[in-house]
């Protein structure tokens, strides 16, 4: 659905987009997460033509997003990170002058704007002056107009920022509808585990490159990855714990933690089980062996600041 | 045209304010109670005289004409120099930008939505302009002309107003921009002139005084020209056509010296208008262009 190649844009001296490769599948809930500054939104303007790229390519619904920008405009509905109302116009109005301005007039244009803030929940406020509206409203607002042409696609930037949490669930739930009825959505933010619990796939950028990307699954299980392995040991047979351990390749760090052992593991539940059997073998008395529960915080905290030890030095104080 | 999305909301958002009506109602106010007090006066003094001073009409006709002419010149930039950025302020054009709207379509329905407030503006005033009739004063074809000079000049400083707006970030700048840009070339051209003028006028005095050369006129060459783009010569050419009876270049004739007629001096009126015309197209795809980049820097 999109697909973008070798994305690059310098704003004077600073690169704020050095190569982004990315895909969305049609149908995709994705989530593009990074931290402030990271080129999400530089990226998201690219997409819908706000900005032009110095180098790299854009294709949206297999329409060249940077030759054909008109008509790619057909494809994509746009939620910008912030935005702006208009003074004395009612809802009504608004939903109806996005609606021609997609070239949408008349009776088709009303029953689509009816059926949208129907949609959105926003039909009581048909007949209320759009500037009046509260903030979760006006996003909701900004989605059901973004809709109006029925997109393919959907760009959300940061369309949660500033909702409290049971908005924010509501409008998480108003994506999952959408994705579900056949939309493909791009959603930004700088908050991992916001993303997690709705999105099918993800890619983090951090300073202008996709450091991590996959669906849903395979990050929670890259993720589980770099959480440790806690091994206790039953009657002081501890030694012989670590001689297996250190052994072992696919150990990379040992930590010994109150009365467990933390390792920091690379491999599958499949090699785990492998390592397990090892220290039984050894006539090791295993008595708890688990992978300590991920924080996808933690993870990404750990992947947007390029160190990889951090994790096990947080987890040992 | 019509169907024009962003002047469709721009019709609907001006109808719930009262800022049209109210000026309106000030501009038309000041025009009937200046034309009624001038009427009733020239009247008093034919019972008193038994004269009637028909000049005295055609100045009330002048007077209005004038009042009009200098309101549209100032209205018009207040109703475009803040479209665009207007938009860019309140974080709207970007949605703007991503709807099949192009640039042109922006542009078009900002500037027909200042036209018609304009347009409103003028015509409400009529009424009171066709008042000075009663005892005769300019004939249709007067009448048709100056309101080509008013739209003229409407489209001029409505173009000024639009490329400003699109070209700025902000609208207090660009309300500067448009302001001084008119005025660069209202007063800015006169001055130039009037100082050139004052340069030869000294330059002949001091021939005559040293050479005892014969008496010339003085005029400001070239410069002169640069008053093509000025609409209110322009007007005042118009106006001072009708109410001194089709004398023409009322208003250069002291630039222009002792100079003879030549084919832009003899047809200034028309030429003008389609300098001012043709400027004012040059003005608005100016704007469509620069918001066109605006998508794609
Ligand atoms: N028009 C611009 N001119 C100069 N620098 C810019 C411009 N737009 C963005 N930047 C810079 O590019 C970097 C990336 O900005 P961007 O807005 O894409 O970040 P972001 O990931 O959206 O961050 P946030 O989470 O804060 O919204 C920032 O460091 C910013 O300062
Ligand atoms: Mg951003």
């Amino acid at each position: 659905m999109l697909k973008i190649e070798g994305l690059k844009k310098r704003f004077g001296n600073f690169q704020a987009l050095s190569g982004l490769d990315m895909e969305i599948e049609e149908g995709a809930l994705y989530g593009f997460v990074g931290p402030n500054g990271a080129g999400k939104t530089t990226a998201i303007r690219i997409i819908t033509g706000l900005l032009k790229p110095d180098e790299g390519t854009v294709e949206i619904a297999g329409i060249d997003a940077l030759r054909e920008p008109r008509r790619v405009r057909d494809e994509f509905g746009y939620v910008p990170d912030e935005f702006g109302m208009y003074d004395n116009l009612k809802v009504r109005e608004y939903m109806e002058f996005f609606a021609s301005a997609y070239g949408l007039d008349g009776l088709v244009a009303r029953n689509r704007c009816e059926e949208l803030l129907a949609q959105m929940k926003l039909e009581e406020w048909a007949d209320a002056f759009v500037d009046s509206l509260s903030r979760g409203m006006k996003q909701r607002l900004c989605l059901a107009r973004a809709l109006i042409h029925d997109p393919k696609l959907l760009v959300l930037d940061e369309p949660t920022s500033g909702m409290d949490p049971r908005t924010r669930l509501e409008f998480k739930e108003m994506l999952k509808e959408l994705c579900a009825e056949g939309k493909t959505i791009l959603v930004s933010s700088h908050i991992l585990s916001e993303l997690a619990q709705m999105c099918t796939d993800i890619g983090v950028i951090d300073a202008g490159r996709i450091i991590l990307s996959g669906s849903m699954s395979e990050i929670l299980q890259k993720v589980n990855e770099s959480n440790p392995l806690l091994i206790r040991v039953a009657g002081g047979k501890r030694e012989q714990a670590l001689n297996v351990l250190k052994s072992d390749e696919r150990v990379r760090t040992v930590v010994i933690r109150g009365g467990e052992i933390a390792v920091r593991f690379g491999g599958t539940e499949r090699d785990e089980a492998d390592l397990l059997r090892k220290l039984v073998g050894a006539g090791v008395a295993v008595s708890g062996f688990f992978r300590e529960q991920g924080d996808l915080e933690s993870i990404f905290m750990q992947i947007t600041n390029h160190d990889t030890e951090k994790v096990v030095l947080r987890s040992e104080e | 045209m019509k169907n024009n999305p962003v002047y469709r909301r721009e019709v609907t958002v001006r109808s719930r304010s009262f800022r049209l009506p109210l000026v309106i109602l000030i501009f038309n106010t000041i025009l009937a109670v200046f034309s009624l007090f001038s009427m009733y006066s020239t009247v008093a003094q034919v019972r008193v005289s038994a004269q009637v001073s028909y000049e005295s009409f055609l100045q009330l006709y002048a007077f209005a004409a004038t009042l009009e002419f200098l309101l549209l010149m100032f209205i018009m930039p207040a109703l475009t120099s803040g479209s665009v950025s207007g938009e860019r302020e309140r974080q709207t054009l970007e949605l703007l930008l991503t709807t099949k709207m192009t640039a042109a379509d922006i542009v078009t329905g900002k500037l027909m939505a200042a036209f018609d407030q304009m347009g409103l503006l003028v015509m409400s005033s009529f009424p009171i302009i066709l008042l000075t009739f009663v005892y005769g004063s300019a004939d249709i074809g007067g009448i048709a002309l100056l309101l080509v000079c008013f739209a003229t000049t409407a489209a001029f400083c409505g173009g000024i107003g639009i490329l400003a707006s699109s070209v700025t970030r902000r609208s207090t700048f660009s309300n500067v921009c448009t302001y001084g840009f008119l005025l660069l070339i209202v007063i800015g051209t006169l001055m130039l002139n009037q100082f050139v003028l004052q340069l030869s006028e000294m330059r002949i005095s001091e021939a005559a005084y040293q050479f005892g050369a014969e008496q010339t006129v003085a005029d400001t060459g070239a410069a002169v020209y640069l008053l093509l783009l000025n609409p209110f010569v322009t007007f005042a050419e118009i106006l001072s056509g009708q109410i001194s009876g089709g004398s023409r270049l009322f208003s250069l004739s002291a630039f222009l010296g002792a100079r003879p007629e030549n084919f832009v001096t003899g047809h200034w009126t028309a030429i003008s208008l389609c300098v001012q015309a043709a400027l004012s197209v040059l003005f608005v795809r100016g704007a469509v262009r620069s918001l066109g980049k605006n998508r794609r820097t």
